[in-house]
């Protein structure tokens, strides 16, 4: 069925563009409403020096070569060492961190108000959209596809004849959802709190794990081979040299 | 540390805003964010701006940072009645500020009184006790009392918590070459070389301090870094060519004795010399009477 649907357009001046600007505003305003409601987190010094210790261990990884066997295996001593080596973590400790997350209450009203920062828009302008442009065509996608779609991109469109390519305005929702982080940035600077897409990878994987990374990064250690990089660099030297004086 | 390019740009900005063209502003955020020390003209092109109440109006909240800065700068060069008058201002404008805090503790710092100095970085500590400047700050007050092995001990235990800072391990490693120590100066140039590897001035250092400490190994090792240098560089840098020489007729004495296989890198110092006297003949001819007898005098094995 390749019929042409004609859209009006005032679909275009009613529909899309206000659906538009209101997501643009009401991210404005939730930039601007996490910023009043952050609180400092003072950082706590074991996570610090966790962290540091981490970036230590991952540039001696990357750079082994540089350095003398000697000292390359000193250090790899003094990070990986059993008893008190910085990277060593007893196995009963690594549990810990997730517990520790859930029960430390400022780290969970932080989460939790972060969650409802991005639950409660998203939520109001979702039940907004559905209530006001629901049930006619908003928009034609340029590219085919396949009745899969169809459930999820024409809620409210009821023919089950239109093609897929036809959608309802929750489609264009979702795509100004995931669209306007690129424009947020422009706008707002660097670091905006509307980074939905960003937020939800890391819910996902879960937070930061200081223990899960530090045994990673031993285990990375204990399986460098060092290979010392010095004696290529002598004859590059030469050759540098011999180009000059030539 | 600051690319050619940036540099290119600072002076010809600096030139720029010197002979009277416009652009303070863009200088000044030039020197704020490449952090470089140019506290003579901040302060002189700070004050022309902070006293021109229509410009001064014209940076809008930037202005706070301009004041920092300005400050930062005479205290530097020791105009402290200006850094005061600064200070006051951020004072009226941040009552409660730690960043403001920490200027009035430089600010007894530079008039030389320490111990209130001390007191006043101790109590901000109390509050924010992993903030990495104040306890920077502390280091460099201890260095400038003639305090080293005080210095030291803050700077080991700064670097303790924050372990991958390299502008620190850099002062200690020049702090520890200062005193001589250079066993665990050597360490901080490993712990700078893991950081950036292909920074030729940390090559340099290293091979510097492997070549003082001495002994067969730590000399052939030395001239390996020399080596590095050199190739990092492209052969420009005068030091490495000679340390690469001095390195050459060491290892040269300390195996004479012994009996070595021919090494196939020996060529490396002769190729050194070579581009030495090349380098010579384009840059300062007079000199060159005075290379080619101390080459000589070396008595590079050939």
């Amino acid at each position: 069925m390749a019929e042409d649907l004609v859209l009006d357009t005032a679909i275009r001046d009613w529909v899309l563009i206000p659906l538009s600007v209101v997501m643009v505003l009401i991210g404005i305003l939730r930039y601007f409403v996490s910023k009043l409601m952050r609180s400092y987190q003072s950082p706590d010094a074991k996570v610090v020096k966790e962290g540091q210790v981490v970036i230590r261990a991952r540039s001696l990884r990357a750079a082994a070569n540089f350095i003398p066997l000697k000292s390359f295996r000193a250090r790899r001593a003094y990070f990986s060492n059993e008893e008190n080596g910085l990277l060593y973590v007893p196995k009963g400790q690594v549990p810990n961190a997730q517990a520790q997350m859930f029960s430390d209450p400022n780290m969970a009203m932080d989460m939790m108000k972060k969650n409802l920062s991005m639950i409660i828009p998203q939520t109001l302008t979702f039940a907004w959209v559905n209530f006001f442009f629901s049930g006619f065509v908003a928009a034609k996608i340029p590219f085919p596809l396949t009745q899969r779609f169809r459930s999820m991109l024409q809620n409210g469109i009821d023919l089950s004849t239109v093609d897929v390519s036809y959608v309802s305005s929750r489609s264009w929702y979702f795509l100004n959802l995931f669209g306007l982080r690129g424009l947020f940035s422009l706008i707002l600077g660097e670091e905006n709190a509307t980074d939905d897409t960003q937020r939800m990878m890391q819910m996902s994987g879960f937070g930061f794990d200081p223990t899960k990374s530090l045994s990673a990064e031993k285990d990375s250690l204990d399986i460098v081979q060092h290979e010392w990089a010095l004696p290529k660099f002598e004859q590059r030297a030469e050759e540098v040299l011999r180009r000059l004086v030539s | 540390m600051v690319g050619a390019v940036e540099e290119a740009q600072l002076n010809r900005l600096e030139n720029q805003v010197d002979n009277g063209g416009g652009g303070a502003w863009e200088y000044l955020c030039l020197v704020r964010k490449l952090k470089v020390r140019r506290s003579e003209k901040v302060l002189k092109h700070g004050l022309s701006i902070l006293n021109d109440p229509k410009q001064r109006s014209k940076l809008g909240g930037e202005e706070w940072t301009l004041y920092e800065q300005v400050a930062i700068a005479a205290m530097d060069c020791q105009c402290v009645d200006i850094a005061k008058d600064c200070i006051n201002a951020l004072q009226r404008k941040f009552p409660e500020s730690m960043r403001v805090g920490r200027l009035k503790g430089m600010l007894l710092e530079a008039r030389g009184s320490w111990k209130d100095a001390e007191v006043a970085y101790s109590s901000l500590l109390e509050d924010n006790p992993l903030d990495q400047v104040i306890q920077k700050r502390r280091v460099a007050m201890a260095k400038a009392q003639g305090n080293i092995s005080g210095a030291i001990e803050c700077l080991n235990k700064y670097l303790e918590i924050f372990m991958a800072d390299h502008e620190a391990w850099r002062e200690l490693a020049e702090i520890y070459v200062s005193l001589q120590m250079y066993k665990q100066a050597a360490f901080c140039y490993e712990e700078l070389i893991l950081c950036q590897p292909l920074v030729p001035l940390y090559h340099l250092a290293y091979a510097d301090v492997l070549y003082t400490l001495g002994g067969l190994e730590n000399l052939q090792m030395s001239k390996k870094y020399y080596a590095s240098t050199i190739d990092l560089t492209g052969g420009k840098n005068t030091r490495a060519l000679f340390g690469i020489c001095l390195c050459s007729a060491a290892i040269a004495q300390l195996s004479k004795g012994r009996n070595k296989e021919d090494k196939d890198s020996s060529e490396l110092h002769t190729l050194a010399a070579k581009t030495l006297e090349k380098e010579y003949k384009q840059r300062s001819l007079t000199k060159l009477p005075l290379l080619t007898a101390t080459l000589r005098n070396l008595k590079l094995p050939s």
